[in-house]
């Protein structure tokens, strides 16, 4: 072609202008077509491209990636001695494809109907068999889940219903065992695409009940709903780890194509300072003496270490199965709730209401009482602490030298009028002439007052904010209550007069039950404010202490010296005061007893905050029991037969749980000569040997003996060897008979001071065994070890109890 | 060199063989192999995944490359022989060409046409490339040679006058002649017959095409130009009513205009809106070849129609304008050929090719851009299908054997 100079347009009709036109036309198509045509897409593409993309590749990374959460598991809590209060543990949900379930497949069909299934059957056959495949199917997988998991199986079938659903949940939190058994079915019927397991964790309480409100409790989400489990959740729950890959369309992983992994990490471990025994005592005494004494609003103990701030137990009540949280067992609540439930029966009967209404309001009290019992009340809740919190008081007059332990005297006249306001001493004559330690152990409202107006306002404020009583503690409980008070401003001025009064003698001011305790241990253990803790030590999953709570001085609020006399003087509460009932030979308790009125004129909350030993304090207790039934029309007699005091009804029981606690830590007995005195003999053998060294024997434990019979050696003794039986008590021994086998009805003790009932038991031939306050005046027997009237052996020892029922908290009034 | 004892006939021949032995463009040859050479590897990339997933391909990655791959060489090999024909061959074929395709347009109606999703489209009597062809192919291709071989012969001026008809007749037909309708009459004629043809089957899309492709001959051929500008103004206002006042179409524009809203409940909208992610996630430089997500069963087909939508994803922006570049050139390349071509006849031939391929990228791509609303177009080249690339093929081969037959520059001027 290249020789060739001039090719001719060998067209018909060719001409010049046709020719031009068609290069004219055609460079109009050429810009057109080859050009302009490109601009739009060019410039649409630049829109999405590079404009929209961040937009767009936001859609796409959102269905294009599978984002897999790795579960971190929880940590685990453990009390004080490293016993696994709650623990995390894998569990698994069992999981339908109703979608694959009703999906029937070519390969499906060849199994049942051959290879050539296509050929020798019609369509409607084809179909057919596809029901019957699927109802198959079904029945299997709804009769064998049903069995397993324990669910209805018209439940599971109805599952199978919904055809589109590819995630159908049939049991949440299926225990590893089962678990098992499902996948051995999964894999015995090749039902993989149908049924298939997720992981889950499982928060277990083993102690289930035990400090379940200090616990808290997680929700199906494994979050922490309250208590420690809310208040550290973060700590607990670790960092989720994250798979993210590609995925296809159909929902398969493109794992070569990216994919990034964020490990989980583990949740921490918690150590508390609790320890199980001491909080099942607290558990114990609290449910004992809401028993005893017809409580009817629960109450809460708090046993604390008042060297560190430790919480060594703490139990609210009512309170739940930590397993179990939404379920009601605490009977109070349950019977308030069919009162109501029969209550508002009654109304829709009677039209008043709708049914509707009924089941909202019933539903409402429902979540309250779940409420009720989720609450820590030791933390959650505010409470007047009453006489209890006279230590305080006398704390901070003593360590500001306006009172003197030696010198100090009041004249108690049983009534003073502050402002418009009488204010009553408990005794209505009053207490007479007073020390300070009567003041103290009579628990006298005036003489407080007194000592309060002496601080004077703006001091007795001070030292209350010293005692950490304005402030939270800062305690690991979440949704820490703090104390209600007046202002400082009115509180401190002239017109404040009257409520500086009444909040010397710990009345019309709310504070928190571990306030009150926090400050009363400030007050006896050398004057130190201690932060109250429950957590020990927080322990990440590979066992590095990531913090350690040792103990935290929040300030020294009074002098040793002042704390050593305070302790002192509250000791003398205990012994031959008010709070007598409180007495545990041999181990020195110091307390003060409260009794309070809540908002409710008729309900009253009786405490008692109690430390031992006195000289050296170990432990220190706060019992408190909201509202003891009373009977009708009284204002101090509990239905339980027992004066609603704190003296008489929680200084008993909180001697007892001190003394529990103290013989479990291992706290060394001290005797003074007096106690020794009146001190428990032990029975020794004396069965062979003759009068003398027998005689010898008994005189070295304590005992006295008279002889029956005319042996010389000794063949038999009334009581047996081993048991214990009050000092100075007269044995039997038989010289040359047998001891006779004579029994006698046992007679009714309560009522009777100490002296009749010994010698009313020793006139039958019974030993005798005193137990409970032992040393004041007024003591009398509340309760035997053998019930009155049955018949006991002649040379039984009988326990009995002894109570002061005459002690009471001079709450008194104000009218 | 002239053998002087031959006949003028002989001499005629001869020098037309001579010509005919020209070297084919070579510019345009390539690009046409780089575009497909480009369209096969996107395929096997666009097609993969969808291969390897559905047991109705056997699970097989390499499906649809294997069926592709043996489509182009069939193609090149159709591509050459054409271009080895003179194209003046066509000129005689043009009319048998465009009576098969009417025949086989009217046959697909009948019971002999196969219906594949709602349309009937396919015919499967003569095989010619596969045990199926969409007659509408043959259409194009038989309205581009008729066009070229009947317009090349137009007579410029005004045609003269029979004085066998009545007056009134005469006077109409003169002003027709006139002002330029007459002459277009006959092409008008079968742009309907086909159109009308087609769109019972119907095929919107080869519609279109057919039309712009036979349209751009006549207005190569220099037909007067007004009738364009009227034409365009009442297809744009044909195109506006249907638009907005029938529901199929306000259904489409619905979807076009905020496809994100019904892709839920449609599939077109579905597709249209897994082909923006997919073009917007290929951002600049795109994610890589092979490293399409959107293949995975999120784009429908992505091997077919949108195709371009998973090239936008693995080579970004840069990568389309590259493959839009290529595009261009070929098409300015086809121009130029058309241009240079040796008579009226291989450029109308060469203008009514390079405005069909134009015409189809532009489409495709727009549709799957969204910049229009969404027409079933394959792209050239690249889309899954073998009679559609060996029919493409064939047509580079008549722009080819067009090519051989320009005269080369003069040396040294």
């Amino acid at each position: 072609m290249r020789k060739n100079p001039k090719p001719k347009k060998p067209d018909a009709g060719s001409s010049n202008t046709s020719a031009q036109t068609i290069f004219h036309r055609t460079m109009i198509l050429l810009v057109l077509f080859g050009i302009a045509a490109f601009v739009p897409l060019a410039w649409k593409l630049y829109q999405l491209q590079i404009v929209q993309h961040d937009e767009l590749q936001t859609k796409a990374t959102r269905q294009q990636t599978s984002d897999v959460s790795v579960s971190a598991s929880r940590g685990t809590i453990y009390d004080t001695n490293g016993k696994t209060l709650a623990v995390s543990a894998t569990v698994y949900n069992v999981i339908l494809s109703p979608k694959d379930i009703n999906t029937v497949s070519d390969s499906d069909l060849k199994e049942v109907y051959g290879n050539d299934y296509e050929d020798t059957m019609t369509e409607a056959q084809i179909e057919n068999a596809k029901e019957q495949i699927v109802q198959e199917r079904v029945e299997l997988i709804a009769t064998t889940l049903a069995s397993l998991l324990g669910v209805e199986q018209s439940d599971i079938e109805e599952r199978c219903e919904s055809t589109t659903s590819m995630y159908s949940v049939v049991k949440k939190k299926v225990e590893a065992e089962d678990a098992a058994d499902v996948r051995t079915f999964i894999e015995r019927y090749d039902l993989s695409d149908y049924i298939y397991l997720t992981n889950d964790s499982k928060r277990y309480y083993p102690y289930s009940t035990t400090a379940a409100t200090v616990l808290g409790f997680v929700n199906s989400s494994n979050e922490g709903a309250y208590g420690l489990e809310a208040y550290y959740d973060s700590t607990l729950s670790g960092t989720e780890g994250r798979i993210v890959t590609a995925k296809t369309s159909l929902g398969t992983d493109l794992l070569y194509y990216f994919s990034e992994y964020y490990d989980a990490e583990d949740g921490n471990d918690i150590y508390l300072t609790i320890d199980t025994t001491i909080q099942y005592y607290c558990e114990q005494i609290l449910a004992e003496g809401i028993e005893k004494y017809n409580v009817l609003n629960g109450g809460w103990v708090i046993a604390m270490d008042p060297d560190t701030g430790a919480i060594l137990g703490m139990a609210s009540s009512p309170s739940y199965d930590a397993n179990n949280p939404s379920e009601i067992t605490d009977e109070s609540l349950l019977a308030q709730l069919e009162e109501l439930a029969e209550t508002l029966a009654e109304q829709v009967e009677s039209g008043e209401i709708t049914q509707e209404k009924s089941d909202t309001q019933y539903a409402e009290a429902e979540s309250e009482a779940l409420e009720t019992q989720w609450t820590n009340r030791s933390v959650n809740t505010t409470y007047e602490p009453g006489s209890t919190f006279k230590s305080l008081v006398l704390a901070a007059a003593l360590e500001e030298g306006v009172v003197d332990e030696d010198t100090y005297s009041f004249y108690c006249s049983g009534v003073q009028t502050v402002d418009t306001w009488d204010i009553h001493c408990s005794t209505t004559y009053g207490h007479g002439q007073e020390s300070l330690a009567d003041a103290v152990s009579k628990s006298c409202n005036l003489a407080f007052m007194d000592i309060g107006r002496k601080l004077g306002a703006q001091t007795f404020w001070d030292y209350m904010e010293a005692f950490g009583l304005m402030d939270k503690t800062g305690i690991e409980v979440a949704g820490e209550s703090t104390s209600t008070w007046w202002s400082e401003e009115y509180f401190t001025s002239s017109a404040g007069y009257v409520s500086l009064a009444t909040a010397s003698f710990g009345q019309r001011f709310e504070v928190t039950p571990i306030q009150l305790i926090t400050a009363v241990a400030a007050s006896i253990n050398g004057g130190y404010l201690y932060q109250p803790h429950l957590v020990q030590s927080i322990v990440d999953s590979e066992g590095n202490t990531v913090t350690s709570n040792d103990a935290t001085v929040i300030r020294q609020v009074v002098s040793e010296e002042t704390s050593s006399t305070v302790a002192e003087l509250l000791e003398g509460v205990v012994d031959g005061g008010g709070g007598s009932n409180a007495y545990q030979a041999g181990y020195r308790i110091g307390g003060k007893t409260g009794t309070a009125q809540t908002s409710n004129d008729d309900e009253l909350i009786v405490s008692f905050v109690g430390f031992a030993p006195a000289n050296d304090p170990e432990i220190i207790v706060l019992v408190a029991f909201d509202k003891p039934e009373l009977v009708e029309g009284s204002t101090t007699l509990g239905t339980s037969g027992y004066n609603v005091y704190g003296g008489t009804m929680a200084a008993p029981l909180a001697g007892e749980l001190i003394a529990e606690i103290c013989d479990y830590l291992g706290v060394a007995k001290q005797y003074t000569a007096e106690e020794e005195y009146l001190a428990d003999s032990t029975m020794p053998s004396v069965i062979g040997m003759d009068e003398e060294t027998a005689a010898e024997t008994l005189s070295d434990a304590n005992l006295t003996y008279r002889t029956v019979g005319s042996g010389t050696t000794v063949t038999a003794q009334v009581p047996a060897s081993g048991v214990t039986l009050a000092n100075s008590s007269e044995v039997v021994l038989y010289l040359g008979e047998d001891a006779p086998d004579e029994t006698v009805e046992m007679p009714d003790l309560p009522g009777m001071s100490k002296s009749e009932a010994r010698s009313t038991l020793e006139d039958l031939g019974l030993y005798y065994k005193a137990s409970g306050a032992s040393t004041s005046s007024g003591v009398t027997a509340d309760g035997q070890s053998v019930s009155a009237g049955t018949s006991v052996k002649v040379g039984t020892v009988i326990t009995v109890h002894f109570s002061d029922q005459t002690v009471s908290d001079s709450e008194g009034t104000i009218e | 060199m002239k053998p002087f004892e031959r006949g003028e006939r002989e001499i005629r021949a001869a020098r037309t063989r001579q010509l005919a032995r020209g070297p084919v463009d070579l510019p345009f040859l390539m690009l046409v192999m780089m575009l497909l050479a480009i369209g096969l590897v996107m395929l096997f990339s666009a097609s993969y995944a969808y291969g390897a997933s559905l047991s109705k391909y056997h699970n097989d990655p390499y499906y649809f490359i294997k069926s592709q791959a043996v489509f182009a060489v069939i193609g090149l090999v159709v591509m050459y022989v054409i271009s080895r024909i003179n194209y003046q061959f066509w000129r005689v074929l043009s009319i048998p060409v465009l009576l098969l395709a009417l025949a086989t347009l009217v046959l697909v109606l009948t019971p002999l046409g196969v219906t594949l999703g709602g349309a009937t489209r396919w015919l499967k009597l003569f095989f010619i490339a596969g045990p199926t062809y969409q007659p509408s192919e043959i259409a194009k291709l038989g309205i581009i040679l008729f066009f070229s071989a009947s317009l090349s012969k137009r007579k410029t001026g005004l045609h003269t006058f029979r004085r066998t008809l009545p007056r009134p007749l005469e006077a109409i037909h003169h002003f027709l002649d006139k002002v330029g309708l007459w002459e277009m009459f006959p092409y008008l004629f079968l742009l309907l017959l086909i159109s009308a043809l087609m769109l019972m089957e119907p095929h919107m899309s080869g519609t279109i095409l057919i039309l712009v492709a036979g349209v751009s001959i006549m207005f190569a051929a220099g037909t007067k130009w007004y009738w364009y500008i009227i034409g365009l103004t009442a297809g744009g206002g044909m195109l506006a009513f249907i638009m907005t006042q029938t529901d199929y179409m306000t259904a489409r524009i619905e979807t076009w205009l905020d496809p994100w809203n019904s892709a839920a409940s449609s599939d077109a909208a579905y597709q249209i809106t897994q082909s923006l992610i997919a073009i917007g996630s290929g951002g600049l430089l795109g994610k890589g070849l092979g490293q399409s997500v959107q293949k995975y069963m999120y784009l429908p087909e992505p091997y077919n129609d949108f195709i371009f939508a998973i090239v936008a994803e693995e080579l970004g922006y840069v990568g389309c304008l590259i493959i839009l570049a290529l595009f261009a050139l070929l098409i300015i390349r086809g121009y130029w050929l058309s241009l240079h071509a040796r008579d009226r006849f291989g450029s109308l031939l060469v203008v009514g090719i390079t405005t069909l391929l134009a015409t189809q990228v532009f489409l495709n791509i727009a549709v799957v851009t969204s910049l229009i609303p969404t027409t079933g177009i394959s792209l050239p080249f690249f889309s899954y299908g073998g009679t559609a690339l060996i029919i493409q093929l064939a047509e580079m081969g008549i722009v080819l054997s067009v090519s051989r037959q320009i005269p080369a520059p003069k040396q040294g001027s």
